[in-house]
């Protein structure tokens, strides 16, 4: 059962677009964990994760555990951000927006 | 398709959800239900009832009897239990009909809707779900250390500003508003980075005051950092550090909600402030109340900005937005049923929002507001407060 229903098709296709358009696959350089990345911007990252790429990341899984559910993990992991770093200097991930998405 | 570049966009309404959220929801500080009455709390499109039972325990009950639908709300506290003011049953906190004292036997069927209790924070936690699932207490906000100290924290100041005509996902979107802090709320946030992640929507804020405008929290001597984090549909812990002109606050706020109609909902905001070292109860207290104040102010700025906007289910973002459509799909876990949660709700997801244009835009506005209102005040000098309107 659905909520907040869209009541057209073109809405559809934003989310599409805001969610899943332009995220290129980054597979971290040491746990492998792939995530989908985005930048807009130098200074601007999306990282979407998945549950096996959280399983797979250790520092993740021993933050999260220290954390205990008190308080989201924020920092990102440096090895990935490494990784993503890497990427964008190997012109896998283009920088830059495409009309705001 | 037609090209998007050259056609007018519309507004996308949508329809809203028939169901209020599954989580826990915060009916405000315990203290205040504990005087032997009934208390009447509208929630989830009806009325519910609290009251103490003998051992200090709070009891969450539907509002209305199950015999002829009289107003437990209106009823006596007697023993354990709310005796209805129409015929007097007597309901557990259980949810069971205890006791029908002019009947022989009570009904086996007499059950009302009960709501499972927690006491967090000082406050008041119900479970609240459409799919009538047990409590989930793994997914509880965390319990803040020493808040309830006064040795170590000042007392809550508590109020609550009720919202009509606004689903309560507008107070949401807040979450990953960075532009709005300027313009609403008269900061200029700094870093402004999201985390979302199973049932926890955190956002990471810097900010500094805006020294052309007063309210909210317009001031220049005024640098805040942010950590907030929802747990669940509608409680949000807000842990602050409030750097004002070199003294620095622990401030706790705690913002959170019921929805009591379809487009409607209770807005309720705690504050507590850390004591700070070697200062006096009266001073910390003052402290408490200038930033309930600050930070009420800036609660009734988003409101008139809600009571006026329309619903929109496609927003048109830029490259300066946070990630709406993200938060979005993390809020609608709450709404759908468990069976329907998709991973890609609760997957963590991380977004960084970049801020150098906006703020180097934003400072060159405020200079030129302040050249203003200087030449304003050249001209004439009796009329002191000469401000941007
Ligand atoms: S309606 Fe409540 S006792 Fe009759
Ligand atoms: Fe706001």
């Amino acid at each position: 059962m659905a909520s907040f229903v869209p009541t057209s098709q073109d809405t559809v296709e934003d989310q599409r677009l805001y969610t899943q358009a332009r995220l290129v696959e980054v597979e971290c350089l040491d746990c492998l964990a792939r995530v989908g990345v985005k930048k807009n911007s130098e200074h601007q990252t999306s990282v979407q994760w998945t549950a096996e790429a959280q399983a797979q990341c250790p520092d993740l899984v021993r933050r999260k555990a220290a954390a205990d559910g008190a308080r989201l993990v924020h920092a990102r992991c440096p090895r990935l951000a490494a990784s993503i770093e890497a990427a964008v200097a190997d012109g896998r991930i283009q920088i830059g927006a495409e009309d705001g998405y | 398709m037609a090209d998007p570049t050259t056609q007018t966009r519309t507004l996308d309404h949508g329809s809203q959800p028939e169901r209020f959220a599954r989580g826990w929801h915060c009916l405000g500080l315990a203290s205040q239900f504990k005087d032997g009455k009934p208390h009447a709390v509208e929630a989830f499109g009806g009325k519910l009832v609290v009251w103490e039972n003998s051992k200090g325990e709070l009891g969450v009950l539907d509002g209305y009897c199950r015999h002829m639908g009289g107003d437990l709300t209106q009823g006596t506290v007697k023993g354990d239990e709310i005796g209805c003011p129409f015929h007097d049953w007597r309901w557990g906190a259980d949810g069971r009909c205890k006791q029908i004292p002019y009947a022989r036997r009570v009904p086996l069927r007499a059950r009302t809707k009960a709501y499972e209790t927690v006491i967090r924070n000082d406050s008041l936690l119900i479970w609240h779900d459409p799919e009538g699932s047990k409590a989930d207490y793994d997914i509880l906000p965390p319990e803040l250390p020493d808040i309830g100290n006064r040795e170590v924290y000042t007392d809550w100041i508590w109020n609550t500003v009720p919202i009509k005509g606004s689903h309560c996902r507008e107070l949401i979107d807040n979450v990953v508003d960075m532009a709005h802090f300027y313009y609403v709320h008269f900061a200029f946030p700094t870093d402004f980075r999201n985390v979302f992640e199973d049932h926890m929507a955190t956002q990471y804020m810097a900010s500094k005051g805006r020294p052309d405008v007063a309210g909210g929290y317009g001031d220049a001597d005024m640098f805040l950092k942010s950590e907030a984090t929802y747990y669940g549909p509608a409680y949000m812990i807000n842990w602050l550090e409030v750097d004002y002109k070199g003294f620095v606050t622990e401030v706790i706020l705690i913002n959170c909600h019921i929805p009591t109609g379809p487009d409607s909902f209770l807005l309720q905001y705690g504050i507590t402030v850390k004591k700070p070292e070697g200062l006096d109860d009266k001073t910390a207290n003052f402290i408490g109340k200038k930033y309930a104040d600050m930070f009420g102010d800036g609660f009734l700025q988003d409101v008139h900005i809600w009571q006026n906007k329309v619903p929109v289910q496609n927003p048109l973002l830029c490259e300066e937005d946070g990630p709406v459509y993200q938060l979005r799909r993390w809020y609608e876990q709450f709404y759908v049923d468990v069976a329907d949660i998709e991973p890609e709700m609760r997957a963590r997801f991380e977004f960084e929002v970049d801020t150098t244009k906006a703020n180097e835009y934003w400072h060159e506005e405020v200079a030129e507001n302040l050249r203003r209102i200087e030449a304003e005040k050249a001209e004439n000098p009796e009329s002191s407060d000469a401000g941007v309107s």
